[in-house]
């Protein structure tokens, strides 16, 4: 490929942060985002870990009660039709604005365009529809539709933008986001957009979250340091977060014209299916281990130039246990060891969001030259054997790295990025 | 007619509609459902008219705006927020609005005799808040 796809701005909205210095300094140092913060009032919900999103307020389905940064001019003709996430995402979206130069008029000329991912809102969808039956349907908000359905996010954000490319949401689960990454990916690297802006988003409460409960898919450990830890042979489910990241995308070219500079490269992407059950992963990893190496053979590279892995690992047992198969047969049998970890155990697992969440974090490391670690690991499952997965942050540089994400349906999509 | 597959309304969900707004439009609204004064009702629905007006047009509008004062042209309403603003009132007056009646009220003086027509004269449930 002759156009090639550079990262030239971050957005933040998480809960080891909102604004990338912040972000990156806790990455580094290990502080996780978690609380014990139960998300409806009964003693009997065994969850009781979250990791939530500070400095806002957005619990109430009306816009009039939210809160968020001063800072951001949110005005109301936006906010009506906004979902709560919605509110996390364009906070996102103005710093990721801010941090690549770009005023909301670069991209109004059709060569800029926007994916974005979340599940819609469940909070939202609820009332809205609570409302109409206990009217019986003779009324209901008029933003009822666009502020709770999944796509909220991109009818939005393109509205208050101005944005007059492809626009578009991707709903795979927890592989959402990293779908809208490799597609926009792809559409620069077709030449049918110069610039491509990610969103993904989800919120975290009671109605998004609990949902996943009798999955058994949540953490019931109570103590907020070690709810979530990916691959250690306690762990006994994800946490759930909420937030929003947003990345801005250029060809090469273009970024180098404006004299942006650049957080990383995505040099590939691939994708596969386990085609093996709804809500579980393959036992193998073999969805996973497809879209590795269909992701290692677009960017060019071999497993052993792969310097680290930021894992999907969620911190549940069938998922975690699949993906270290799936990492062992990609790199371990190749007698490579890049460094492994799941940055999950201190985000918490942002679902649709995750993927773009990891994929801004190992953007962060590349440019800044470290390798996030598991500081929540203490007995590494014994599916791990061979993997190499530090629990302090490394102070040494990657080259190369993979990102991976799986969602439901056994939907699998991995990026290889590399230092710009 | 059976109720029992009715979603229950959030806990949350139900602060006043008028909660941030000022305290005088508040107190009309309480004096409207105490004593049924058309002016009260009057005030509060003015109010509602300016809090769903786009801001850059409500910097050029007068806190009171003319009877004559048309919602799209004038006062800077899409045809959303015209709909926003007739659900704001059925929500605060549990009263319903059909898209007919909305075709009757171009300006803020149809706006003001719709609701003074639709709600004053009419009986107030006992559960408007």
């Amino acid at each position: 490929m002759s156009r090639s796809v550079l990262i030239t701005g971050l957005g933040f909205v998480t809960s080891i942060g909102n604004d990338a210095a912040t972000v990156s300094a806790n990455l580094r140092e290990g502080r996780h985002g978690m609380a014990v913060h139960p998300l409806c009032d009964n003693p009997n919900i065994a969850v009781k870990v979250v990791a939530p999103v500070r400095d806002f307020a957005v619990d109430s389905p009306s816009w009039r009660d939210w809160t968020w940064p001063e800072r951001y001019e949110l005005p109301r003709e936006t906010l009506r039709s906004l979902a709560p996430h919605g509110v996390y995402a364009f906070c996102a979206f103005e710093q990721a604005l801010a941090d690549a130069g770009l005023i909301r008029a670069d991209l109004g000329d059709g060569a800029t365009g926007l994916f974005c991912a979340s599940a819609g809102s469940a909070l939202m969808l609820h009332h809205n529809l609570a409302q109409a039956h206990a009217n019986q349907f003779e009324r209901g908000n008029p933003m009822g539709v666009v502020s709770s359905i999944a796509g909220t996010l991109n009818f939005n954000l393109a509205a208050h933008y101005g944005i007059t490319g492809a626009v578009a949401g991707f709903v795979s689960a927890c592989a959402s986001s990293s779908h809208a990454v490799g597609y926009a990916v792809d559409e620069i690297r077709l030449g049918r957009q110069e610039r491509m802006i990610i969103v993904g988003a989800e919120e975290l409460n009671a109605d998004t979250l609990l949902p996943f409960a009798p999955m058994r898919a949540l953490s019931v450990n109570p103590d907020p340091a070690s709810a979530s830890r990916p691959f250690d042979s306690a762990r006994d489910g994800f946490v759930g977060t909420g937030g929003s990241v947003v990345l801005i995308l250029e060809e090469a070219s273009l970024a180098r014209r404006r004299g942006a500079a650049a957080y990383a490269e995505i040099v590939g992407w691939g994708q596969a299916s386990d085609g093996h059950s709804v809500a579980t992963s393959h036992p193998d990893g073999a969805g996973l281990r497809n879209a590795m190496q269909r992701a290692l053979r677009d960017a060019g590279v071999s497993p052993a130039q792969i310097d680290y892995v930021n894992a999907h690992a969620t911190s549940t047992p069938i998922g975690d246990r699949a993906e270290a198969v799936a990492l062992r047969s990609v790199f371990t049998e190749a007698g490579a060891r890049p460094v492994v970890s799941s940055t999950k155990g201190l985000t918490g697992h942002g679902l649709s969001m995750a993927g773009a969440m990891e994929a801004a974090f190992c953007a962060l490391a590349l440019r800044e030259g470290w390798m996030p670690g598991n500081p929540h690991l203490v007995h590494a499952d014994n599916s791990c054997d061979g993997l190499n997965l530090p629990r302090e942050t490394l102070s040494v540089a990657p080259s190369l790295v993979l990102n991976n994400s799986s969602g439901f349906g056994g939907s699998n999509v991995c990026h290889v990025l590399r230092r710009a | 007619m059976a109720q029992d597959h009715i979603l229950t309304v959030p806990a949350k969900a139900k602060t006043s509609p008028l909660a941030k707004f000022p305290a005088e439009v508040r107190d009309a609204h309480a004096r409207f459902l105490l004593t049924r004064d058309a002016d009260a009702l009057d005030t509060v629905v003015l109010a509602i008219v300016r809090d769903h007006q786009p801001p850059a047009v409500r910097a050029h509008t007068p806190a009171v705006p003319a009877d004559s004062a048309r919602l799209m042209e004038d006062l800077g309403f899409d045809s959303l927020a015209l709909a926003e603003i007739v659900f704001f009132i059925e929500d605060l007056y549990q009263v319903s609005v059909s898209n007919d009646d909305l075709m009757t009220i171009p300006t803020v003086g149809a706006l003001r005799a719709f609701v003074r027509n639709k709600i004053a004269l009419a009986p107030l449930p006992s559960h408007a808040s």
